[in-house]
């Protein structure tokens, strides 16, 4: 058989790789429609939550504290960032898992293709996945509370994307985690209500005690939060984050490498050990 | 250069065991220091009981599993130095039929799987639509996985293997709980492979499987080869002694180390064949068999062993693996 080589050979098995997610997520799309959901509900627990505790004041101290009234799009921004990772951090982890116990991960392993391409072509269905959970539930919250904001909608994509490369590298670590130790819900759970607490999901990451507000300093989705809020809420561009924006570059270079050779390690280990094989 | 050689192969597995707080390491050994050779065009076959270490060795043979020590070449390229290189020049089929995307549809496995072995796009689809005939799913080619039967996937998973022509070809347990008819399918596929220059490797328990397929049988207990040869060289070895099988309930082991007393006796070997109805099959290697006859009745129904049926047997590939190993391949 004729085969093709280099980078046309890799884009093709990436396009394979993003087609057949996608096929998944299409076909059976309980999933997506929950991670639409999921948002809005966190959101309302959130509010509900504040107003019990807050009262009559409760919006008063909400702007004193975060600098605007808008309860809603400031809780939003926080939810759809929030399930952005929690898509990556399952989808790139526990399908790998998943994948593993059906049976179709050593399939893949079997073919002449690079692990990272592998790993990234799982993302890029991620990307188009989280994307669009995004467009819709900050689209949708937007249209409705301030009609108009689209340059603001449009640069806190930006800074989405932007925030997406780190996180897969986290995604890649925990995919490693997953492959060696199984378990991956104990994993994920316990990641995602981490990233939950310390990003500023709900509340400025400024409440948190000075040592917890170091390890959200480690974190790309805290950066994307607050300056996606920036953005939206006091009209801030992107230009003018060039701080923020450029630890998240920084992290975009580190988390991918690092996260990738560990998983490299992990799965060869595994190889050693015959843990690839076990369902 | 023969397109696979294996040369002193060994996987030594460390695991923990025990309960928590208490657990000690042990050490398995899986496969232990084999080595063969297959040239194009050769079925070479891994004969042995469930555990012999077939599939390890098929796994390290793929680069699914790192070998302990010792190494092989697929198409003169190292599993543990060159792995990318070894999987360009196989065709896996691993066993079972959880090896596709059951959401998917039969082509779109073959698609995606076409597109990780990087085949050109434009063959493709000629290549899936041959594969789609010759395994008989053509027109189910657009039903997804999940709606096949059992058969059907495992076709289409044998399907899979043959997509890149690769010219080393392993098959673990292919035609394992398929019908007699699809069975004979695969294995004439498996045999136009061979003359189409394939080498090809082939693990199975099933006995019959591998007389008729390969030109070429390892015999493999716990981990290494007892036994390799052609299936007619390996049968003539145990062709001196008569076989007897009987079939009777009440069998157990006691009472065929007991047959071991008999002088003309050199193996025998006892599997169930319904547990249930506390039914088994006693498999004896005799000298003069029809002499001894008469006595080992008699031995056995004294032991209130209920015979059922008695019958002298040509020997097969299970003979020679209870001449080596002292049991049986269902054991």
């Amino acid at each position: 058989m004729r085969t093709v080589t280099g980078i046309r050979g890799t884009i093709n098995a990436l396009a394979a790789i993003f087609w057949k997610g996608m096929k998944h997520y299409t076909r059976y799309p309980g999933g997506f429609l929950l991670y639409l959901i999921l948002p809005f509900l966190f959101t309302i627990l959130i509010f509900g939550m504040g107003r019990f505790i807050g009262g009559g004041n409760a919006t008063l101290n909400f702007a004193a504290r975060t600098g605007t009234t808008n309860v809603l799009v400031y809780e939003m921004l926080g939810s759809a960032v929030w399930m952005t990772g929690w898509v990556v951090v399952d989808d790139v982890a526990v399908a790998l898992r998943d994948e593993q116990m059906k049976g179709t991960l050593e399939q893949n392993f079997l073919a002449p293709v690079n692990r990272f391409t592998l790993l990234v072509g799982i993302s890029l269905t991620d990307i188009a996945i989280t994307t669009s959970i995004f467009f819709i539930v900050v689209g949708v919250t937007l249209a409705l509370t301030m009609p108009g904001a689209y340059l603001g909608l449009i640069q806190a994509f930006l800074m989405l994307l932007i925030g997406l490369i780190p996180l897969f590298g986290i995604g890649f670590l925990f995919a490693g985690f997953v492959i060696k130790f199984k378990e991956p819900y104990v994993f994920t759970q316990m990641v995602n209500l981490i990233f939950g607490a310390l990003t500023g999901t709900y509340y400025p990451v400024t409440i948190l005690p000075y040592w917890v507000q170091f390890l959200s300093g480690a974190l790309p989705q805290t950066y994307v939060i607050s300056n996606m809020r920036q953005i939206v809420l006091a009209n801030q561009t992107l230009v003018s984050l060039y701080g923020s924006i450029f630890i998240l570059l920084a992290l975009a270079l580190v988390y991918p490498t690092i996260g990738y050779a560990v998983f490299k390690k992990l799965e060869r280990n595994a190889s050693v050990t015959g843990e690839l094989s076990k369902y | 250069m023969d397109p696979v050689e294996v040369k002193t192969l060994s996987k030594r597995f460390e695991t923990k065991e025990g309960p928590i707080l208490r657990k000690k390491r042990k050490s398995l050994v899986a496969v232990d220091g084999i080595s063969f050779s297959v040239p194009r065009g050769e079925i070479f076959g891994l004969l042995g009981p469930n555990g012999a270490g077939k599939t390890t060795i098929i796994k390290m043979l793929c680069t699914l599993i790192t070998p302990s020590s010792g190494d092989a070449s697929i198409n003169g390229h190292s599993v543990v130095k060159e792995p990318q290189k070894v999987r360009e020049s196989l065709g896996v089929m691993l066993t079972g039929e959880r090896t596709l995307y059951w959401k998917l549809t039969g082509r779109e496995n073959l698609e995606y799987f076409a597109a990780l072995y990087h085949l050109q796009p434009s063959d493709t689809k000629k290549r899936i639509s041959y594969l789609l005939q010759l395994i008989g799913l053509a027109d189910r080619e657009d039903t997804v996985v999940e709606n096949y039967s059992t058969g059907m996937r495992i076709r289409l998973s044998f399907a899979k293997a043959l997509l890149n022509e690769a010219p080393v070809l392993l098959f673990d347990e292919p035609t394992a709980s398929l019908d007699p008819q699809t069975s004979r399918l695969l294995r004439d596929i498996i045999r136009n492979l061979k003359k189409e220059g394939h080498a090809i490797i082939l693990t199975t328990h099933n006995m019959d499987e591998a007389d008729i397929l390969s030109d070429r049988v390892a015999i493999i207990d716990h981990g290494k080869i007892v036994r390799l040869g052609s299936p007619s060289e390996l049968k003539e070895r145990v062709k001196s002694s008569d076989i007897i099988e009987i079939e009777a309930h009440n069998l157990s082991d006691q009472t065929a180390n007991a047959l071991q007393s008999f002088s003309e006796i050199s193996k025998v070997a006892v599997s169930a064949v319904d547990l249930d109805d506390n039914k088994g099959l006693l498999r004896i290697h005799v000298e003069k068999g029809k002499e001894v006859l008469p006595k080992l009745l008699e031995f056995l129904v004294r032991k209130q062993v209920s015979i059922t049926k008695v019958s002298f047997i040509e020997p097969t590939l299970e003979d020679v693996f209870i001449a080596e190993t002292g049991r049986s391949l269902r054991d």
